[in-house]
């Protein structure tokens, strides 16, 4: 029976306390994570660029985000004429809240491995340092991810504009393509932990830096899963959603005031889940050395300084590359990362057979060799003929 | 179900957040909407055709490539957490599932679905080999532009 100790035998009061209290930290913690995320990318893409960035309100412009949202409460907030009202209020809902839900199931704390299964005791009751952990995480995960499209692909379309239904449609178009990718590097993890609970695949990554699925899954689909997750985000260089030059501000030109604030605060509060799932599915979570004392205490802070890594890496990317031309998006998406991604889900479960099995080394990899051969080219026969293909269409038109 | 109790409370508390956060902004923004104000965004221009509701038939095509990603990623996952005990059965079921998915992918790629770009260049160039710098671009006489700077020197002394 896997899932969260605290509910295990019933739930009286005391249970739902904690629980409350859980929520509320996570709740907490994502706003004022949110608010610190958005003065860390401003500040640090100031610092690449050689400017000084946000620094009159607070102490090194600290509290500019809070500024910026207290401002957001006082304007105008305006629909157009052609909007339908219903959909447009309707969609800054579905933004934020699977943002905030995205987040539940993402192990914050607790030491894994060598007899600690990651519990922490509050008021005498067991419970993971994690809002919720269903059977089901990673699923809820990848769910809340697809319904977040909707959240975007509504407000273009609802708000009667002519960008941003276009912004819209090429929106969803990119989450869709890429929530492939996602999906498939995900399986490879599930293939290595064999639960889909997050609990679970960071308890399977305890035990050193060569138990992490970085490692042991061969770099390869955590590099897809960085790709797709940077697409899937809609972060610069996929931003195409947002490409000022062609679409002004993409699906939420027609927002203003506080809606707007909300599908932008929902946009980096999937910053930093992502980057708290990346660090879940491939860095092994909350593992790391305790230095002293506390046990519980500094699992939580590995997790954070390797959640600031990945908003590090998501801020350097959009200081370093030029956004993608729209073909050269899908074809990223479809003809290289999704057969790459297969083939090695296919390649990573064999690999694992064959050490539980102690099957023929020349077999199983020449198998293995062999498929990847002829894949490899139905693709680039595919590839070819496609070109030939829509080169005519072109002539022909 | 006790597990979904903590997603459950989360999600109410982030419907409350955005609706106190409209609520509050209802209460202390300005509403002075104006014909202008309300009309669709257009680059300053005013509005003067319809919206489009139509877009290009090649998202369709994505979305429907798209489903039937989703539908092979769904029968991944059962296979990917019982990989252990299904063994060589699971893997062979699941290359010949994942193959025939594959097929049907390159079977889209070869007709050009999945071609958005920019075709090789059609029409030929439209400047020909004789047109060069030398022939044209007209030369004008040296004396002429001397006289012109000098004119310019004096008019900036006086």
């Amino acid at each position: 029976m896997t899932g969260d100790p605290l509910f295990i035998d019933g739930v009286d009061l005391v249970d739902i306390g904690i629980m409350a209290a859980k929520v509320l930290v996570a709740f907490t913690f994502l706003l004022v994570a949110t608010m610190f995320m958005v003065w860390f990318e401003r500040k640090l893409i100031s610092d690449m660029q050689n400017r000084i960035g946000p620094n009159v309100a607070g102490p090194w412009g600290l509290l500019q985000t809070f500024a910026d949202g207290v401002k957001f409460f006082f304007k105008e907030d305006l629909r157009p004429e052609n909007a339908d009202p219903l959909v447009f209020r309707l969609a800054p809902y579905i933004a934020a809240v699977t943002a905030f839900l995205s987040f539940a199931v993402v192990p914050i704390g607790g030491s894994f491995g060598s007899g600690s299964s990651g519990t922490v005791t509050i008021f005498g009751r067991e419970t993971y340092l994690q809002v919720a952990d269903p059977p089901i995480g990673i699923l809820l995960l990848l769910a809340m991810s697809s319904i977040a499209v909707y959240g975007v692909m509504l407000a273009g379309w609802a708000s009667g504009s002519k960008y941003p239904l276009i912004g819209s449609v090429r929106a969803s178009a990119q989450a869709i393509s890429y929530e492939a990718a996602l999906g498939m590097a995900t399986v490879v993890v599930v293939i290595l932990a064999g639960t889909l609970s997050t609990h679970g695949i960071v308890a399977a990554q305890a035990g050193g830096i060569t138990r992490w699925f970085v490692l042991s899954s061969g770099v390869v689909p955590f590099i897809v899963f960085l790709i797709a997750a940077t697409a899937e985000l809609n972060r610069p260089p996929f931003d195409l959603v947002e490409a000022e030059q062609e679409l002004v501000g993409g699906f939420h030109t027609e927002y203003s005031s506080i809606r707007f604030a909300l599908f932008f605060l929902a946009e980096f509060m999937n910053v930093i889940t992502m980057s708290a799932i990346m660090v879940t599915l491939f860095f092994g979570g909350p593992a790391g050395p305790i230095l002293f004392g506390m046990t519980w205490f500094w699992p939580t802070v590995w997790f954070l300084l390797k959640v600031l890594a990945f908003l590090f890496v998501f801020v350097w990317f959009r200081a370093t590359l030029p956004r993608l031309r729209y073909d050269q998006l899908m074809h990223l998406g479809w003809k290289l990362l999704i057969p790459l991604i297969l083939f090695w889900l296919m390649f990573i479960s064999l690999k694992e057979l064959r050490a539980a099995n102690d099957w023929n080394w020349i077999a199983t990899y020449g198998a293995a060799f062999i498929a990847l051969a002829i894949g490899t080219a139905l693709l680039l026969a595919g590839l070819r003929a496609g070109d030939r293909a829509f080169q005519d269409e072109l002539e022909e038109a | 179900m006790e597990q979904y109790l903590p997603v459950l409370t989360l999600g109410v508390l982030g419907v409350l957040f955005v609706l106190l956060s409209i609520v509050a902004s209802r209460l202390l923004a300005p509403e002075r909407a104006t014909v202008a104000k309300r009309s669709a965004y257009e680059c300053g221009v005013t509005e003067q055709v319809a919206i489009p509701e139509r877009f290009p038939v090649k998202f369709y095509l994505v979305a429907m490539l798209f489903i039937m990603f989703d539908i092979e990623i769904v029968f991944l996952y059962p296979w990917a957490v019982a990989n252990d005990e299904l063994g060589l059965f699971g893997l062979v079921a699941m290359t010949i599932f994942a193959g025939i998915f594959f097929l049907s992918f390159v079977y889209e790629l070869a007709k050009g679905g999945l071609n958005w770009g920019p075709g090789r260049q059609l029409i030929t160039p439209a400047t020909s080999p004789e047109r060069t710098t030398t022939s044209t671009i007209r030369k004008v006489g040296l004396e002429g532009r001397i006289e012109i700077e000098t004119a310019a020197d004096d008019s900036e002394a006086a």
